[in-house]
């Protein structure tokens, strides 16, 4: 098996379906991380991420136009935010449990108008839309291997990483930046200085569920031209463990997505291969690995002290 | 010349309480004014109204001679009211420089940190602060981040400085240079509002002092015209015992022997180094120390709950080093944890079922493999009379019960498990006098029943009064052990603050 | 609770109170209910429905006659055990997320047994097979609180991704190389249950079996565990307080195992319900959620196990009732899942200020 894969064309293929498949997982991670440092723990991620993939294949699939898709997408899972952060900010609602009806209400509603739109035609497998190509950047995109690998991707694989950067920026070098980081950790702190603890976390936590959106319009606008029932497959639960494995930071949460999604990328390419390891298992190593990468304490030790609290003024 | 703050009518109401109810006072410019109170009597309410992080529900505010309507705190900044509140509110993973800054007006959204750091370095200058303001909060002593909430208020401008308690966490000492630099920024032309229920420290430092009690103005004097003993009797209504009548008891042999003990605390550094004492019967040994000193590791281990990693501790000549809490809890020791909502009750539970925490599986109340709830129900409303807590019935949950109440559930809990020894942490902290009298009380029988009782404390002369010896801890030290009526102050409070003397 | 925007001024403040009345509460609950069916409503519209057909096709497919109803305690089996779980879990403040998971490691390990002791006499076999699913479900719960208490892994990741792959097991069970796999077919099943195998029917001419009463006991037993025992007082307290309980004598990881084995064991336990009451075959879908609604359940019953029990014959009874539903309107099924998160959200958020009074604020000059 290993002589197989071992070989340059597998390896570049690999490393492009890596940096492919950790997009949804960036994506979905540095919103989350930005909501969770303003103190609000959103389990809700795979619920937006999937409205995300659904609205925004159904705006395309009837508008006819992708952007219009993507932005549909966001607009969706800045929705589901607003309505987790309403209920987490203002009425203060356990947010454990606000973030499982999220998951279930994006899980039911998009089954719901699947079934509803589709079902009746007979086109459940037929829909299907004209999704974003690989850019080609002139020059670039054609060096052997490293083209493919780093070179010939969707404009929002790129995007999601150039947030990466922008993102630090913002958290460490501006003032919001700054007041975030702090709302998470003693909310206190700031409120004593005038600043709106609770508008902060709102933008926050919509902000999250913004790009939880946005991932999932990936998975039907860029990644597969189709919506299936639960596409999202998880993905929203492993954003939410990148982040603490990334230790609620930027660069790191981009490596514990890069290291999810090669572990994706691996499994795809040993079954296209044609070895004797039950699909099965394939597909439970990212899980797996989910578990053991969270043991440990060493991983906590970055967590907003108020995560998951609510903020009351005494 | 019109004062700097003057306040007129202010009442502030909460669900529960009238907290503040038609105060007037006013602070002059360049004046340490002093606002005196017990616990719950209203003060810090009423500096949080006069930071803006509260609405008045009545009354006015002028600032400089015009009124004002400060609706947050940004406004109060603005203007130039800064406060230091009694609970730090600092982020502990961030830098001074950081803390400072954050939340601050500034012009652009680009952080400019090494300007900040500039202007800080002036002002720590300015008055005499040595501290290392690329340091993360959580590093500093919590004598340094008093300085940094201090810094806070200076580096926008007030021009008023509410204080919060602010000596609560200092030794004597720091005190005395604390407020030798108070007056020096009163001197620069600050104005200092310090709000306070220790009536030495308003003698020291105070031009004139407002004393509140139950929310309601008692009077405003000035300091060089009374007493103690008239404050006191102003801040409770009536005449305060000021000592304590303990008789004196011939201790009895060594219930509790310690042999240098070490402990981690929660960060995984050494908290405790090496203590040793022996508690004897019919004695209440106090612990004197700043918070932060190894008291809190100190009672954790001896009640079970922190392991500790070398030493030894015998209860009546058997060891009970690193036994569960439920062990050390059957072999006759109680403990009265320092905070007394969060480690000591359930909130949520009935003052029934709070009073029989950790008996749950004894057999005294249960039937076969079920809680016996008539059992516990005749337990509960035997505490509740001879503790006289009040309670409409055993069955309300805790939540509702006040916090001499509180306090009360836990004594009866404790007291009716302690034959062998008493850990008491912090025991009347935030309290009323009278139930402050109750406890002090009840501890004394407690003592004369045969009990040896540890007994920690932040208030000095509750220790000096209550207990037979004292035991200066400092970073997880002792450094020394005295017979109360051979301690000072002054030797104790050196001790606190880790100056060893001769005796060491 | 103000915020102090800028400029607009707040006219009204929501305070906290303290002395919740059960009628309030109670009233707040069926204003909440009654709010979700009117969103829900909206949301049919949206399907082109006629709101007042739907409703009364849901309602009555679910409640209409006697046939209904009992069709609805059949769906409502699982749902009282899976909610029992989550709520026994959640009194703890134990996130226990695995419900589904549990419930397929139940089914399996009840299979398991089967396979293995197919010959007893059905009494025997039917207590050796939900020993089992209990055990295999417990097996589940008490792993994530080893991985808790032992690595520090948080209970919800756990859990949640022990659902995966737990079913990534059942899948390779039931393929081509597994050993479940019913001879000769190419679909992911078993072969059926032998009719002493199943359980027994408790009505001729209605699918109520067994499992219904195992349900109704269970939710009794965990009542009095939790009101009246040592260990259900423990529970408790280590969901309201569990630095107290720890400091007065409580094994706090002890006792967060023994929850989520419980808790498990009786997601376990409606796994068996589903294959030996209801299926009669182990299949992927198996349950189509139902670990997940049980959460639901949970909630709107407060975590109160006889509450559990309402709260899972109203679900049971929508489930039921979508499928007239979808037979009369064409509305799709599916709408009960968004019915369900609408409900839960509504009654969450009506929990909560059922604990608050609006006072008007005077402006302070």
């Amino acid at each position: 098996m290993w002589t197989e894969i071992l070989q340059g064309a597998i390896l570049a293929s690999i490393f492009a379906s890596m940096i492919r498949l950790a997009t949804p997982l960036l994506l979905a991670a540095m919103g989350e991380m930005i909501a969770e440092r303003s103190g609000v723990l959103n389990l809700g991620v795979e619920g937006m991420m999937l409205m995300g993939a659904f609205s925004g294949f159904m705006v395309a699939y009837f508008s006819g136009s992708i952007w219009l898709g993507v932005l549909g997408a966001m607009l969706t899972g800045g929705l589901m935010g607003l309505i987790m952060a309403f209920m987490a900010i203002t009425l203060k609602v356990e947010q454990i449990v606000t973030g499982m009806a999220l998951n279930l209400l994006g899980s039911g509603v998009s089954l719901f108008w699947h079934r509803l739109l589709f079902n009746k035609t007979e086109e459940v497998n037929v829909a299907t839309i004209q999704i974003f190509q690989p850019l080609r950047i002139p020059g670039l995109s054609d060096i052997p291997y490293l083209g493919e690998v780093f070179f010939s991707h969707r404009w929002l694989t790129y995007l999601a990483f150039a947030l990466v950067p922008m993102i630090w920026f913002f958290l460490y070098r501006t003032k919001y930046g700054l007041e975030i980081r702090c709302v998470g950790e003693n909310p206190r702190a700031i409120d004593v200085r005038g600043v709106n603890v609770a508008r902060l976390q709102y933008l926050a936590t919509i902000f999250g569920g913004l790009m939880a959106g946005v991932a999932g319009s990936f998975l039907t606008l860029a990644a597969s031209p189709r919506f299936v029932p639960e596409i999202s497959a998880g993905r929203g639960w492993l954003a939410i463990v990148i982040v603490i494995a990334g230790n609620w930071m930027p660069w790191r949460i981009m490596f514990a997505a890069l290291l999810f999604a090669f572990l994706d990328a691996f499994q795809l390419h040993v079954q296209g291969v044609g070895v004797l390891i039950p699909y099965q298992i394939l597909l439970a190593i990212p899980y797996v690995f989910a578990i053991l990468a969270m043991m440990g304490s060493r991983a906590r030790s970055e967590a907003p002290r108020h995560l998951g609290v609510p903020y009351l003024r005494e | 010349m019109e004062p700097l703050l003057r306040v007129e009518g202010l009442s502030k109401r909460f669900p529960q309480v009238v907290a503040n109810d038609d105060l007037s006072l006013d602070v002059r410019r360049g004046e340490i004014h002093c606002l005196l109170g017990e616990n719950g009597a209203g003060k810090t309410t009423l500096a949080e109204c006069l930071y803006g992080f509260f609405k008045p529900d009545a009354g006015r505010i002028f600032f400089r001679g015009q009124p004002v309507r400060l609706s947050s705190p940004s406004d109060a900044i603005a203007l130039g009211i800064g406060m230091v509140h009694q609970h730090f509110v600092l982020v502990p993973p961030l830098t001074v420089v950081e803390n400072v800054v954050a939340g601050t007006p500034s012009a652009g959204v680009l952080l400019d940190l090494a300007g900040a750091k500039r202007d800080l370095e002036t002002l720590c200058r300015k008055y005499g602060v040595d501290l290392d303001l690329e340091a993360r909060v959580w590093q500093l002593s919590v004598g340094k981040q008093q300085w940094v909430e201090i810094l806070k208020a200076l580096y926008v401008g007030s021009e008023l400085l509410i204080l919060d308690e602010p000596t609560a966490v200092l030794t004597p000492q720091e005190t005395d240079r604390f407020f030798a630099t108070l007056r020096q920024m009163t001197r620069e032309g600050l104005s200092i509002l310090l709000i306070t229920h220790k009536l030495n420290e308003v003698m020291q430092v105070s031009d004139r002092v407002t004393v509140l009690r139950k929310g309601r103005l008692v009077a405003t004097v000035q300091t060089a015209e009374v007493t103690p003993a008239d404050l006191a009797r102003m801040m409770v209504g009536r005449e305060v015992v000021f000592r304590i009548e303990r008789e004196a008891i011939h201790r009895g042999e060594a219930v509790l022997e310690v042999e240098g003990l070490r402990a981690l605390d929660d960060k995984g550094q050494p908290a405790l180094r090496g203590v040793s004492f022996n508690l004897h019967r019919r004695e209440i040994l106090g612990v004197a120390g700043i918070a932060g000193n190894g008291q809190k590791e100190l009672f954790e281990v001896l009640a079970g709950i922190r392991r500790a990693g070398q030493g030894q501790v015998r209860l009546q000549g058997a060891s009970i080093l690193n036994r569960s809490p439920g062990e050390i809890m059957a072999r006759g020791v109680g403990h009265i944890p320092e905070d007394r909502i969060h480690e000591g009750l359930i909130p949520d539970f009935s003052v029934a079922e709070n009073l029989v925490l950790g008996q749950q599986r004894s057999p005294l109340y249960r039937r076969g493999p079920f809680l016996d709830p008539e059992r516990i129900a005749k337990f509960a409303r035997t505490c509740v009379s001879s503790f006289d807590i009040a309670t409409p019935t055993v069955r309300h949950p805790a939540r509702f019960l006040s916090g001499g109440n509180l306090q009360k559930v836990i004594l009866a809990r404790e007291f009716g498990q302690c034959p062998q020894c008493l850990l008491a942490n912090q025991p009347t902290r935030g309290l009323d006098v009278g139930v402050i009298e109750y406890v002090h009380r009840r501890l004394l029988e407690k003592r004369a029943e045969g009990v040896g009782i540890l007994l920690a404390s932040e208030d000095l002369e509750e220790i000096l009064s209550l207990s037979d010896r004292v035991a200066v801890l400092f970073k997880g030290q002792i450094m020394g052990i005295f017979e109360s009526s051979q301690a000072s102050l002054e030797e104790i409070g050196l001790l606190m603050a880790g100056v060893r003397g001769e005796t060491a | 609770m103000t915020g102090t925007r800028r400029g607009l001024r707040f006219p009204y403040r929501l305070e906290r109170r303290s002395d919740v009345g059960r009628w309030a509460q109670l009233a707040w609950l069926i204003v909440a209910i009654v709010a979700a069916l009117i969103a829900s409503g909206l949301l049919l519209l949206t399907a082109g429905a006629d709101v007042v057909e739907a409703f009364g096709a849901l309602f009555g497919g679910g409640f209409g006659g006697w046939r209904e109803i009992l069709e609805t305690l059949v769906r409502a089996t699982p749902l009282i055990l899976t909610g029992l779980a989550a709520a026994l879990a959640f009194r703890a403040k134990v996130w226990n997320i695995g419900g589904e998971g549990q419930l397929f490691a139940g089914a399996m390990a009840g299979y398991w047994a089967f396979t293995l002791f197919a010959g007893l006499p059905p009494v025997a076999l039917f207590l050796v097979v939900i020993a089992a699913a209990a055990a295999g479900g417990a097996a589940v719960g008490w792993l994530a609180a080893l991985l808790k208490t032992r690595f520090n892994v948080d209970e919800i990741i756990s859990t949640v991704m022990m659902n995966y792959i737990v079913m990534f097991f059942l899948s390779l069970m039931l393929s081509g190389v597994g050993p479940w796999r019913e001879q000769g077919s190419y679909y992911q099943q078993s072969a059926m249950l032998p009719e002493s195998a199943q359980f027994l029917v408790l009505l001729p001419r209605s699918r109520l079996h067994v499992g219904f009463l195992l349900a109704v006991l269970a939710a009794m037993a965990i009542h009095i565990l939790l009101t009246r025992t040592p260990l259900g007082y423990e529970i408790r307290a280590i969901g309201f307080n569990p630095t107290a309980a720890r400091f007065k004598g409580t094994n706090v990881p002890k006792v967060m195992a023994v929850t989520l084995a419980i808790s498990g064991a009786l997601a376990g336990l409606a796994g068996a319900g589903e294959l030996f009451g209801l299926q009669h075959r182990l299949v992927m879908d198996l349950s189509n959620g139902l670990g997940y609604t049980g959460i639901i359940v949970a909630m709107l019953a407060n975590l109160h196990p006889l509450g559990v029990v309402l709260a899972a014959i109203l679900f049971g009874g929508l489930t039921n009732g979508a499928f007239r539903l979808q037979v009369a309107t064409g509305v799709p099924s599916a709408f009960t899942f968004a019915i369900q998160a609408i409900v839960l959200l509504f009654v969450i958020s009506a929990s909560i200020l059922s604990s608050f009074r609006v006072r008007t604020v005077s402006d302070v000059d």
